[in-house]
């Protein structure tokens, strides 16, 4: 019996089949899709969750979980709307970033703390410094900010530049380098990786430092875009940014998967979003049909994977 | 020849406890140094403490006679040490190239140099032999070839000492023999290759020096050419083959089972044996010929297996049942089953000890009476089996392989089994725990006991059976009593070339 893998790129594809289909129907059925805004308003919706989930996907690469996105993109936002000066308050953003993701790392990698123990218990500490830190909703956020979020180049939204920086960052550190090709193999098999000469630990602690950057990242596209900060804005993009990962057919036991995936499992989720919402179906609904097409979609793979 | 590596009085202590005491051992350029002992001689200790993969307690390490010390693999692996480990060291999910030169990737500037790694692999690949593209995924690789991998990893280092433990475990003949030419292309090149293996015939013809140790202790090391196989098998003994397998019954009694209309599914030609008390039968043959089916449909696990089954008790009562109505109706009259792959079908690895073995006493219960703990019954059988451990409490993963095979054994004893179906009673047993197996296996037939087992090693089978039956196409082709047993007779009789065959029913 041999095993066989579909090597590391895994079902990929599947979620960029559904993407494509998903764009043509929408595109086919709804002239108001079709229409410039609405794409560049679909884009800017799903920025800060693709910044968040190609972190996401890095530690999930490695076989870990960070639960904690969600609270350091609020923690952005409260810092960025709370700080005078803009350089400042990403500076102090990007610091508390590296913090979160060297407690999370350490905890899973040294202390052998199971990931969802380990993030869950530094995203609940984190929630009440941010509540402490912004109780309300409220700040302002430097109006340089809010042009580079909100703003267009011609019919462009600024926001394209931002997911081509954000993708373009992940997969260059993914493919491109020796850290991302630790990551797959510390997720494919830690142990022969550590024989390699692979250092582990260190590797998996850079995964959640990594992680958390790109979190802190959606954290401070969001305050652009809400113009505040908000201790609560960044609760859903926790667990969202699993799903957006696993959509995008990176395997949750780590070592197979990508920036690709990633990609197209986010605008998947924000197509059906967008076409939900023109259709005008009772918005609650999304959820159940966003829950239904991971379940689908993961299935698919899943069978695919055991050549059944 | 030249000395290229040489350990010197090497000890290595697990918490205290010692795995390895001064122990030594020299590699020679263009040499195929054979490793050899029991299962828990400190071979691969030894072996890992030369990869770098295990740091010695005391002792030296000398690479061209310059002391050395490895803090990593990868480290030895700079230094000219490759090592294919038993579980190989491959990341399944990255490409051959990228998995070769995991650790100490090529690279220009902050980019992985791929082009250069796919090439330098493809080389190396060449050298072994093997044409496959270096972007492949190294989970679509099979066994054998993840092992040239592993070798050419090695080539692309330009090591000069290789290290092989228990390399021909999973590889099927057409791929030893390649193997074997691989490992004769690297000597001839002057490489120093460490073969670890306990098979008789790599050790004598592909290696020119054998080094034995016992117990984390060096026995020696020897010229091949100076030694036999059973000169060799008593110095990893310790002491004379002879001893290994206990005398044979002198006297059966009655017939304890008589099974017959046995088919191990709906095409099987029918077939008949007995057992008679005090009997010890082996189910030999080649591979595959329906040995296992024909344990497993008397253990009531074959799904298309039926047989009819006669079985007599300690009060001379017969009992009649037709097998087939799972593995409880054989184990309430009596059959119980020891499987092959006792850890996936047998134990219960993370149980403690006094839990596996009085399962079988618990079995008989009612589902809400209390477990107790049995401690005298789980006290004497650990007595009486010689099972080796601090504690009963201890999980049974704990153990050897051997010990293991003892508390499966104990488990049905204590419930008075009266037919033990066993495969492969010593698979992955060290050559002493073996004996004390058969021991007391002998010592449950003389209190009126049978066993009926199946192996494949024709040298268990001839040294402990009372009585072979040699099965072919799921059928007895042919009958021997012990003591008129060659391994040819059953060869031959297994192959199906052989005249007679007293097919007794």
């Amino acid at each position: 019996m041999k095993t066989r893998y579909a090597g590391r790129i895994g079902g990929q594809y599947l979620s960029a089949i559904l993407l494509v289909i998903a764009l043509a129907v929408l595109a086919a059925c709804f002239a108001q899709f079709r229409t410039v805004e609405n794409l560049g308003n679909l884009l800017v919706q799903a920025t800060p969750l693709l910044v968040v989930a190609l972190g996401q996907t890095l530690v999930i690469l490695t076989g870990g979980l960070d639960l904690s996105v969600g609270v350091m993109i609020s923690l952005a936002t409260g810092l960025i709307a709370n700080t005078e000066s803009p350089v400042l308050g990403v500076a102090m953003v990007l610091m508390a970033a590296v913090s979160l993701g060297l407690i999370n790392g350490v905890g899973v990698a040294r202390f052998r703390v199971h990931p969802i123990i380990m993030t869950l218990s530094s995203a609940t500490v984190l929630q009440g410094i941010v509540l402490i830190i912004l109780p309300t909703p409220g700040g302002a956020v430097a109006p340089g900010l809010v042009t580079a979020v909100n703003g267009s180049m011609g019919p462009m939204p600024l926001a394209v530049l931002w997911i081509v920086a954000a993708v373009l960052g992940g997969w260059f550190l993914l493919h491109r380098t020796r850290l991302g090709l630790h990551l797959y193999a510390v997720g494919g098999a830690p142990d022969n990786a550590a024989l390699a000469g692979v250092n582990v630990s260190w590797t998996i602690v850079r995964g959640y430092v990594l992680c958390a950057l790109f979190a802190a990242v959606a954290g401070i596209f969001l305050a652009g875009r809400i113009s505040s900060g908000d201790p609560w804005v960044g609760t859903s993009y926790g667990l969202d940014s699993i799903a957006a990962v696993a959509l995008g057919g990176t395997q949750l036991t780590g070592g197979i998967g990508g920036v690709w995936g990633t990609l197209c499992g986010t605008l998947l989720l924000g197509l059906v979003g967008n076409g939900m919402n023109l259709v005008q179906i009772n918005p609650f609904l999304l959820s159940v049909v966003n829950g239904a097409l991971l379940l689908v979609a993961v299935c698919l793979r899943r069978r695919q994977q055991l050549g059944l | 020849m030249q000395t290229l590596i040489a350990a010197r009085n090497i000890s290595k202590r697990y918490d205290g406890v010692p795995s390895l005491t001064h122990v030594g051992i020299e590699g020679k350029a263009g040499s195929i140094h054979a490793v050899t002992g029991e299962n828990g001689a400190g071979k691969s200790t030894l072996m890992k403490i030369i990869a770098g993969v295990v740091k010695p307690s005391e002792g030296e390490l000398f690479l061209n006679g310059k002391a050395v010390t490895f803090r990593s693999p990868l480290d030895a692996l700079n230094a000219g040490i490759s090592t294919v480990f038993q579980e190989f060291s491959l990341v399944p999910n990255l490409t051959v190239a990228e998995t070769m030169f995991l650790g100490r990737e090529l690279r220009r500037g902050p980019q992985l140099d791929r082009a250069a790694m796919n090439a330098a692999a493809e080389k190396a690949l060449a050298q072994v032999g093997l044409a496959i593209d270096p972007r492949r995924s190294v989970g679509s690789l099979t066994v054998a070839e993840q092992q040239s991998v592993e070798i050419a990893k090695g080539l692309t280092v330009d090591a000069q000492i290789f290290i092989f433990d228990e390399p021909t475990a999973a590889l099927n003949t057409q791929e030893v023999a390649r193997l074997e030419i691989l490992l004769k292309a690297l000597r001839d090149r002057g490489k120093c290759i460490f073969y670890i293996s306990h098979r008789m015939r790599e050790i004598f013809e592909l290696c020119d020096t054998a080094t034995v140790l016992k117990d984390g202790k060096l026995v020696g090391s020897y010229p091949t050419r100076e030694l036999n196989a059973d000169r060799l098998l008593s110095l990893m003994v310790g002491r004379d083959l002879a001893q290994l397998y206990p005398p044979k019954a002198d006297s059966l009694g009655e017939t304890v089972l008589e099974v017959a209309q046995l088919q191990v599914d709906k095409q099987a030609a029918p077939l008949a044996f007995n057992l008679r008390r005090g009997e010890i039968v082996a189910l030999a043959g080649l591979e595959g010929q329906g040995q296992r089916e024909i344990v497993r449909t008397l253990a009531g696990i074959q799904p298309q297996g039926k047989a009819q089954i006669a079985i007599r008790d300690l009060q001379g009562r017969m009992s009649r049942f037709s097998a087939g109505g799972g593995s409880a109706r054989s184990l309430q009259h009596g059959m119980a089953f020891m499987p092959e792959d006792r850890k996936a079908e047998g134990l219960y690895l993370d149980l403690p000890i006094h839990a596996n073995l009085t399962l079988g006493i618990h079995q008989r219960r009612r589902p809400w009476a209390l477990a107790r703990r049995c401690s005298q019954v789980v006290a004497g059988l650990v007595k009486d089996l010689s099972i080796r451990t601090s504690s009963t409490s201890l999980a049974v993963i704990s153990l050897s392989g051997g010990n293991q095979q003892k508390v499966m054994l104990g488990r049905w004893l204590a419930v008075g089994a009266k037919v033990l179906l066993i495969e492969e009673p010593t698979r992955g047993v060290d050559v002493g725990a073996k004996t004390e197996i058969y021991n007391a296996l002998r010592a449950f037939c003389a209190q009126g006991g049978a066993v009926l087992f199946t192996s494949r090693e024709l040298p268990e089978v001839i040294g402990v059976a009372d009585r072979v039956l040699v099965i072919k196409d799921h059928t007895v082709v042919a009958e021997r009593s012990a003591g008129a047993i060659t391994e040819e007779d059953i060869l031959q009789a297994a192959v199906g070339n052989h005249a007679g065959g007293g097919h007794r029913s």
